[in-house]
């Protein structure tokens, strides 16, 4: 009895005692913030709907009556914001399918992968070819070879075999699909910013690095133009950051625009994709591959 | 070894040649004699094609043109669907119909396909359990499904079973109502 009211003694003790320590003495180390962290909330930009500023981009292509353009702020990576740009619902504001961007990243972690994992069969082994010892009379369990998967050193019976490949192909419109939902998702999150060109003052990666910090756009940012023909100043400033990265339109993909906290795109991107993305909502089936030429490819 | 037999090689081609080429003048020869027209050698000359010293004057040579490729140009094939014509009455001979200017003021909106028909599809498993799709919706799904059963109620009598399907914003109806859904939509203005 006295036994069991000390230890609920030392319980109650040790609860006031720990009360008292920081809250994360109990957590695992990677989930201890450090004491000296100034966490600062993402502060809330206006939306720029409600805002006089001119609309400096519309939509070229037709919108559907029942929808309305997205505003979104056209901002500069030297000064401040611009105006106002028009986008196109179709791409921008597509309801947000998770299960496709998971489909889509799966696709795209898997398809490139060829295993090179193969081992050695009972024939592929070295040796093995005769009998160890006769089949009756010696006492010892029946063997055809030193090399079945029974013995030690020898080959493995169902094991991965040769380069294996990974490879499929997701339909061309759920891999259209993965990309507006990525597109829509980030501009509803506010990670999506457009600007109008990548000049910057210098060619110091420190310049970018205050700017994202400055307009508190996380982590990482994947700057997206047109051409890679970019200005020189911002090809170093990135060359040596790994957080910050420069890609052409044409290299976007849903797992690099989720992999980036931020992503930025230039006015011009934004036409590319606008025109490319919306043309398979009235497109044709390939009657011969599209590489090939058709009257009016976009 | 290898280079003496090249020679030999050609010198048989020559000979070749020279032997046809003897034969073909021949042949202008003949022509000649039985027509009296040099003209008349020469083209013969020249369906042929025997490079010799009489024909070479009179072939035209080779000329490159762009102009005939307009006639590749129309072979080529549209990628995309066009906006269907202005007709002067609706519905067309087909039965197409559409859809209105202004889109009704309902809480749900249904598109139309990339074909521009009303997206209101039949399906058949087990071959004898008819369904009906309908497709492209966006807005308030529970309304037009609402919607739907009190139509389908009243055409049919009694209340179909009905599946909304909120991810991919699309209505499957247990038994075959598409010639229905499709006018009730259609009058709707979708």
């Amino acid at each position: 009895m006295f036994r069991r009211s000390l230890s609920v003694c030392c319980r109650q003790i040790g609860k006031t005692f720990l009360s008292t320590l920081p809250e994360d003495v109990g957590l695992p180390s990677n989930l201890k913030l450090p004491p000296n962290l100034i966490s600062t909330a993402k502060r809330e930009r206006p939306s720029p709907v409600g805002s006089g500023l001119p609309v400096l981009r519309k939509c070229e292509i037709e919108i559907p009556p029942q929808l309305s353009a997205k505003q979104a702020w056209l901002e500069s990576l030297k000064d401040d914001t611009l105006g106002l740009v028009e986008l196109h619902p179709d791409v921008f504001a597509v309801p947000p399918r998770l299960d496709i961007l998971h489909e889509v990243i799966v696709w795209q972690r898997n398809f490139k992968r060829i295993s090179h994992a193969k081992v050695k069969t009972r024939a592929e082994v070295r040796g093995g070819g005769r009998k160890p010892w006769q089949q009756k009379g010696s006492g010892r369990a029946r063997h055809g070879s030193i090399r079945s998967p029974l013995w030690r050193g020898g080959g493995i019976a169902h094991g991965p075999r040769g380069p294996t490949s990974y490879y499929y192909m997701l339909p061309m419109k759920v891999r259209v699909l993965g990309l507006k939902v990525a597109l829509s998702t980030k501009l509803a999150q506010d990670y999506l910013h457009i600007i109008d060109s990548l000049e910057i003052p210098t060619p110091e990666p420190q310049y970018l690095l205050d700017l994202a910090k400055q307009r508190q756009w996380g982590e990482s940012v994947l700057i997206v133009d047109v051409h890679e023909d970019m200005p020189e100043n911002i090809l170093k400033a990135t060359a040596n950051l790994k957080t910050i990265n420069l890609m052409p339109v044409i290299g976007l993909n849903v797992y690099s625009m989720l992999k980036h906290e931020t992503v930025l795109l230039t006015v011009d991107a934004v036409n590319f994709l606008e025109k490319k993305l919306l043309w398979h909502d009235h497109r044709y089936s390939p009657l011969y591959p599209f590489r090939l030429p058709y009257n009016d490819f976009p | 070894m290898r280079c003496s037999l090249y020679a030999l090689n050609r010198s048989v081609v020559m000979a070749n040649m020279a032997l046809s080429c003897c034969a073909r003048m021949k042949n202008g020869i003949k022509i000649l004699k039985a027509t009296g027209n040099f003209s008349r050698v020469g083209a013969k000359m020249q369906a042929n094609y025997c490079v010799s010293a009489s024909s070479s004057q009179t072939y035209p040579g080779i000329t490159e043109s762009t102009e005939e490729y307009k006639y590749v140009e129309r072979l080529i094939p549209p990628s995309s669907v066009p906006t269907p014509p202005k007709h002067d009455q609706y519905p067309t001979p087909s039965g197409w119909r559409p859809p209105a200017a202004v889109p009704p003021a309902l809480p749900y909106m249904v598109r139309r396909s990339r074909m521009h028909n009303v997206p209101v599809y039949s399906d058949i498993t087990h071959g004898n359990r008819k369904m009906t799709i309908v497709r492209k919706i966006e807005g308030d799904i529970w309304a037009l499904e609402k919607d739907l059963k009190d139509f389908l109620t009243h055409t049919s009598g009694t209340t179909p079973l009905m599946q909304v399907n909120e991810v991919n914003m699309s209505i499957r109806i247990k038994g075959s109502f598409d010639k229905d859904l499709k006018s009730w939509l259609l009058e709707k203005g979708f």
